[in-house]
């Protein structure tokens, strides 16, 4: 018996740990960053040393409930802290702190969007429910060296929100689109860096199959410990491989845990840590209940940026941007802020505008390093627009110019070479370079006149009286030819209408 | 199970090599215990979380790194360490 993998529908819910952006530890005022010697940011809380406290830090609660309104969760009135024991060196309490039954996100969704049919065209969009993100401590580092292992707590007590999506979503695509999605709405809020490379976003992945139309789910296997958007695609792949080939066999799944080898795209098993599902859980009685007061719930929902894709809706609906142009702006808050402020300085041609950012400022940023070139895996650019030396008023400036018909749209991409190179106006370099169209009609009309006249033309003419429009263009070169490029396209249409009659 | 817990179970869980007595011993002593637990959960009492316990957002810290300890402080009080690390009994759960 055998069907095709279309008889199959898999079913993925994804728990992704995302460290916030925070100075200090969660529990702790140890201080952590990325790229430390080993053990150098570590103080007793974080070691949980006999007379120590832990204290919640309140900026990773604030980031918390921020990263909840950004998904549109209800904040609740409270939450707690729970102790989840184990025994395992990457661990130094015995216990992680973390949050089982009151944790500080409930509820709320993500909008993800599919890959389009093409590159310009807009692909599907869906929303994934959150089931509830919780605020823990992320434990410490451990490698493997020869018949021992070695532990780096530095990372211990970082702050970590876990967020943990309900089964909604139905292939690796999704997967993937609601990782990027996740990423862009975190780092956007200023919730978290989710720099993959630095092992700051994390992914458990749930998979099972069924029957397409069945109810019941299937069993599922949880793949741990994912460090990038790929390799959660790729286990998702696999695994539907895996689990119908099983199923198809007549064998049965099993419920587990497995690992990730991304070096040879392959899954397995992982031996579990003994009994390592009974944590015993019970309320940490050092940190007491927080109640989350509404003012401090009103103060952070006026820090909720605009949603990517409400951005993107708005850009093509209010700007008349075409899709492509509109995404590449709205991945990337600095980005689509500064298109922004140059629209607003130049509001008759945001097109204009953003066909000039999305192309010629994005290449020349990167050229200059100032885009930071992204980390392969990375799909949001880490623009930096810090050192662009074009500010937005001096771009729309540019683009008004060629609107106004001063330059042509050709000399905008020298002006705008020589704007990157200097920082300078554009109407400065336009004047120091002498590239002002010309727009003397008394010189103008003498050169029009003069060219009618030659015989080399007359056909054309002819032809433009006799009833075909396009024949005019023909003398246009001409003219442009005498006046070095500078005339100005639209006067020169004008001037020969009205002596053509 | 009468006791409605597993004494080998919990003494794994604990890393305890118990003996036969003292396994007899202490799940006599447990089951004490959670015999106040089914007396406190037959009384009638409202679903509320327990207010002593519960604290505004003053209680807490405000995101300024403090003081560490050190790689030397912290290898010290372990029992093996090297290279500013702690040295442990190899623990793999991956490919190897």
């Amino acid at each position: 018996m055998s069907s095709s993998p279309s008889d199959w529908e898999v079913v993925i819910g994804l728990e992704v740990h995302v460290q916030l952006h925070t100075r200090a530890k969660v529990f702790a005022s140890s201080p952590w960053g990325f790229g430390k010697e080993p053990n150098e940011q570590v103080d007793p809380v974080v070691l949980g040393l006999p007379g120590t406290l832990p204290v919640v830090n309140r900026e990773a609660v604030e980031k918390s409930i921020l990263f909840g309104l950004v998904v549109g969760s209800s904040v609740p009135e409270q939450c707690a802290w729970d102790r989840k024991n184990y025994f395992y060196p990457d661990n130094p309490k015995n216990y992680q702190l973390t949050q089982k039954d009151f944790p500080v996100v409930v509820g709320g969704q993500v909008e993800i969007e599919l890959p389009g049919a093409s590159r310009n065209v807009m692909g599907e969009h869906k929303f994934i429910r959150i089931h509830h993100a919780h605020l823990e401590e992320d434990v410490g580092k451990l490698s493997h060296a020869g018949s021992g292992s070695l532990v780096d707590y530095n990372r211990a007590g970082v702050p970590l929100l876990e967020i943990v999506t309900e089964p909604d979503l139905r292939s690796s695509a999704e997967a993937e689109a609601f990782l990027r999605s996740l990423v862009a709405l975190l780092t956007q809020a200023g919730v978290a860096d989710c720099d993959m490379e630095k092992g700051q976003l994390r992914c458990d992945c749930n998979v099972s199959i069924r029957r397409r139309g069945a109810e019941k789910l299937g069993t599922r296997t949880e793949t741990k410990n994912l460090n990038s958007i790929s390799s959660v695609r790729d286990t998702v792949i696999y695994e539907t491989a895996r689990q119908i080939r099983e199923l198809e066999a007549g064998r049965s799944i099993t419920q587990e845990t497995r690992g990730w080898n991304a070096e040879l795209s392959r899954g397995y098993v992982l031996r579990d840590k003994e009994d390592a599902h009974d944590y015993r859980y019970f309320p940490d009685p050092d940190i007491p209940t927080l109640r989350i007061s509404r003012e401090t719930v009103a103060r952070l929902q006026k820090l909720v940026p605009e949603n990517l894709y409400d951005r993107q809706r708005r850009y093509v609906e209010k700007f008349g941007l075409p899709f492509t142009a509109a995404s590449v702006l709205v991945a990337n808050r600095e980005l689509a802020e500064w298109f922004e402020a140059a629209a607003a300085a130049h509001p008759a041609n945001p097109q204009g505008i953003a066909n000039l950012v999305t192309n010629d400022l994005l290449r020349d940023l990167a050229a200059s390093g100032g885009a930071g070139a992204a980390p392969a895996d990375e799909v949001l650019p880490g623009v930096s627009l810090a050192s662009c030396p074009i500010k937005p008023a001096q771009l729309a400036g540019l683009v008004k110019l060629t609107d106004d018909g001063v330059i042509s749209k050709q000399q905008a991409k020298e002006v705008f070479a020589e704007m990157f190179k200097t920082g300078q106006e554009a109407v400065t370099i336009v004047d120091a370079k002498g590239l002002r169209q010309n727009s003397d009609t008394g010189e103008l009309e003498k050169i029009v006149q003069e060219v009618i006249a030659d015989p080399a033309v007359a056909k054309s003419i002819a032809e433009y009286r006799a009833g075909n429009e396009k024949a005019i263009n023909a003398l246009k070169g001409p003219i442009m030819k005498r006046t070095q490029g500078k005339a100005n396209p639209v006067l020169i249409d004008q001037l020969l209408r009205k002596f053509l009659g | 199970m009468a006791e409605g817990f597993d004494i080998d179970h919990l003494a794994k869980l604990a890393r305890l090599n118990l003996t036969a007595e003292e396994k007899a011993l202490y799940s006599s002593q447990l089951n004490q215990i959670l015999g106040h637990f089914q007396t406190l959960a037959k009384a009638d009492l409202p679903e509320t979380i327990d207010l002593a316990r519960v604290v505004s957002e003053s209680a807490l810290r405000s995101d300024e790194p403090g003081p560490v300890l050190g790689a030397e402080a912290v290898t010290r009080i372990a029992p093996a360490s090297r290279d500013g690390q702690i040295s442990v009994p190899r623990v793999v759960d991956d490919e190897a």
